[in-house]
């Protein structure tokens, strides 16, 4: 069975680790011009369903350090906007003999489908609102950078963590490795505190107590269907409610980190002086992006014992392929 | 032509009979039954030692599809795995394409399911309460009752206009035409896959809340108690559907309910890593859930069980999560997952389980069936139950065409033998082979 990676909320404290350790190496290799290990010519399908720019470019980066080939693929312009079902996808691709998936979806779940379907190892660039793997590992990556370690720190992940599949995966991530997670935003916007039970963290609705003494802020992408869904009034009333500015931080600590995973909406989760502050580590976050994205498609490869093409040539019925890749 | 169902425990909810005897077969009808059976110029018996022998059992809540989604289910297909669940009677909804709203479709209904190739099992028609199921205009409601309907119902479409809800009832009650009713405020349901709870804001899934069910179940009752309209709530699934339906029923509302099979033995965590044959509507909920539904069988709450058998292609079955249809097969586990987890858990006797599964739901839609005293149906409706039977159920084993169930690979311990209706419609191999053993 291949391995993929879905959800941080698989994965034990020892592979995140791995996977931390790994991209910090790739890093020093990458910045230092020193040899890239090859984990062998393969082609790893792209398949953005959803609109990307810095995920997709970030995968791509990845990719290509590594020697990695990449098919794009993306939903217009192919055979999805001409009705085939995310499972004909899926089984076209793995008999186009694709050795890797990169997928985001708009559906919460489809990574898991299509790792179903695929039969080799498939990452997920986000799905849904479910989890989105590579940007939690990338946001603790910049952490440790700054801070040495996770054990310990408190994290207030601040806005819309109902529908943020960044939430759920950071949620997961910092505290597998030790951090106190929060998340703090509106009524309308966070989960009630009696559905929390299965995600880890503490709900708080005021932003004052959800920073207070905070080591790390991690502000969320406010969409404005959130409005017309009658979850909130209007952008004023968040940004006088939640905005991470100067004002606020100063319930956090002194040195709180500020994060973001962009697409930022300055003057709304941020203003300029807390965006563009040195507490501020949205550049790193993209940064380092890149060589948790290498690590990652290093360890679902890297597990791949059997380096030669997957049984692809024998085609068997799909019930005998559903069997051998359930 | 006799047949004598030779010494099974007879349950009769409609009489209240539950004792050891045979029942005697002649032509096409019961004639007799109890200890005293003649058992002369018996041409075919079959040995019920250990079995019960029950009246045919009744769905109210089966989706046949025919016409319009034929690649899920017919008539034809339907009707069959209906007579191997030991259904002679089944209620099938108006939800198809088009929506049952026009007395020639119900005579097509009617046509098929009475055709050589069919099930052998009577259909009873729910017609569309408004045109095309639109919830705005009534349909012919007169005509379609002359056509045969024996409810009226917005099944999958519940009608959020209280306005045309209460005009409903209020037709509905001049032609002394049940209202069946799926209970949804879809404004709060909206975009939701599953239960509203700890699963969905782990699993990013957009929740249904049980205050959808609960405030359409709670309006609908008072509109059954203010209009005297007969109201039967389809397939509830919250505590507070419940407590709806109970202080109803006190408050005198001609209300009654049903279960499906699902929302008595899952929860929501079923789910897992977004398995959509657990996704239902509505959806399966929370322990708390199910601790007051298996209470309320128990107490008579929840009148009655209902297969609510919705079959789907498997193309649309094996999809995202949220993309997925809502619903299960059912027709054939229904008797296994009740036995499994109400029977043998002592939650119903033997004689109200069959209450739940024939007599009650025959009861609350007037239909001739439900009974084993001779006469009282159109013709012998029996059901042979091997309530000890332990068994593996296969989805590829099954006559529906759809296979979409969470039940796969499931162990049961109950199972159908035998369908009457009229003549022998199904028998078990397990049954055949156990008879022949007797026999030799």
């Amino acid at each position: 069975m291949p391995r993929n990676l879905i959800a941080i909320r698989h994965l034990h404290r020892e592979e995140i680790s791995e996977l931390l350790e790994s991209a910090a190496d790739f890093k020093d290799r990458v910045t230092g011009n020193k040899p890239i290990p090859s984990i062998g010519k393969k082609v790893v399908g792209m398949l953005f369903f959803e609109n990307s720019t810095r995920t997709r470019v970030s995968f791509e980066q990845a990719a290509h350090y590594l020697g990695l080939k990449t098919a794009n693929f993306s939903s217009s312009g192919s055979s999805m906007s001409k009705g085939e079902t995310l499972k004909d996808t899926i089984l076209t691709l793995r008999y186009e003999r694709l050795e890797g998936l990169v997928m985001r979806h708009k559906a919460s779940g489809s990574a898991t489908l299509a790792a179903r379907y695929f039969g080799g190892p498939v990452l997920n660039a986000g799905d849904g609102q479910h989890e989105h793997p590579t940007q939690a590992l990338a946001d603790a990556m910049t952490i440790m950078e700054r801070r040495g370690s996770l054990d310990g720190l408190t994290v207030a992940i601040v806005g819309d963590v109902e529908h943020s599949r960044v939430a759920r995966s950071n949620a997961w991530l910092l505290s597998k490795m030790g951090a106190e997670v929060r998340f703090v935003g509106p009524r309308t916007l966070v989960p009630i505190p009696q559905h929390i039970g299965m995600l880890p963290g503490e709900v708080f609705h005021d932003l004052h107590a959800g920073i207070g003494g905070a080591d790390v802020i991690i502000c969320l992408r406010l969409q404005k269907e959130r409005m017309q869904e009658g979850m909130l009034s209007s952008i004023g009333e968040y940004a006088r409610m939640y905005q991470i500015n100067r004002e606020t931080l100063k319930y956090a600590k002194s040195d709180c980190l500020v994060m973001h995973p962009g697409p930022i909406n300055r003057g709304v989760e941020l203003d300029d002086a807390a965006a563009d502050s040195d507490r501020s580590t949205i550049h790193m976050q993209i940064e380092n992006g890149i060589f948790v994205r290498m690590a990652a498609l290093n360890w679902v490869f890297g597990s791949d014992e059997d380096r030669s093409p997957k049984s692809v040539d024998k085609p068997k019925s799909a019930k005998a392929k559903k069997e051998v890749t359930a | 032509m006799r047949t004598l169902l030779k010494n099974g425990r007879i349950l009769d909810p409609s009489q209240d009979l539950d004792i050891i005897g045979d029942v005697l077969i002649e032509m096409d009808q019961v004639v007799e039954f109890g200890q005293n059976v003649s058992n002369e110029d018996i041409e075919e018996t079959y040995d019920c030692t250990g079995m019960w022998i029950t009246p045919g059992l009744v769905d109210p809540h089966v989706h046949l599809r025919e016409p319009g989604g034929e690649d899920r289910e017919t008539i034809i297909t339907g009707t069959q795995a209906a007579a191997a669940g030991g259904y002679t009677t089944i209620c099938c909804m108006p939800n198809t394409s088009p929506a049952l709203d026009t007395p020639s479709l119900i005579d097509f209904i009617l046509d098929r399911a009475a055709s050589p190739e069919a099930g052998g099992v009577f259909v009873a028609p729910v017609g569309a309460l408004t045109k095309a199921m639109a919830g705005a205009e009534l349909s012919d409601l007169a005509s379609l009752k002359k056509a045969g309907i024996v409810a009226a119902s917005d099944e999958a479409f519940p009608i959020q206009n209280s306005l045309v809800m209460t005009r409903g009832m209020e037709m509905c009650v001049q032609l002394d035409l049940p209202v069946m009713a799926h209970c949804e405020d879809l404004n709060l349901s909206a975009g939701g896959a599953m239960n509203e709870g700890t699963m969905s804001a782990m699993l990013g899934l957009r929740g249904i809340p049980r205050t959808a069910e609960d405030i359409m179940v709670a309006r609908n009752c008072l509109l059954s108690l203010f209009t005297g309209c007969q109201l039967h709530i389809m397939r509830v699934s919250t505590w507070g559907a419940v407590e709806m339906v109970r202080q109803a029923k006190y408050l005198g509302a001609p209300v009654t309910c049903e279960i499906s099979p699902l929302h008595f033995s899952f929860t929501d965590d079923m789910v897992g890593e977004f398995d959509t044959t657990y996704k239902t509507l509505p959806p399966l909920r929370t322990q708390v859930d199910l601790d007051i539904m298996l209470q309320s069988l128990a107490d008579g709450t929840i009148d009655c069980i209902a297969s609510d058998h919705s079959p789907y292609a498997s193309h649309e079955v094996e999809a995202p999560f949220e993309d997925a249809p809502f619903g299960a097969v059912g027709l054939e586990t229904t008797v296994g997952v009740t036995l499994t987890h109400l029977t043998h858990k002592g939650i119903l006797s033997p004689l109200d389980t069959i209450r739940k599964l024939s007599t009650k739901p025959a009861q609350i839609l007037r239909l001739e069936a439900g009974t084993l005293k001779p006469g009282e149906t159109p013709v012998a409706q029996v059901t042979v139950i091997d309530p000890n039977h332990e068994w593996t159920f296969d989805k590829g084993k099954t006559f529906s065409k759809s296979k979409n169930t969470p039940y796969h690979g499931a162990k049961f311990k109950g199972k159908t033998m035998l369908t009457f209706s009229g003549n022998e419609i199904y028998r078990d191999a397990h049954f055949s082979a156990e008879r022949y053993r007797a026999l030799v």
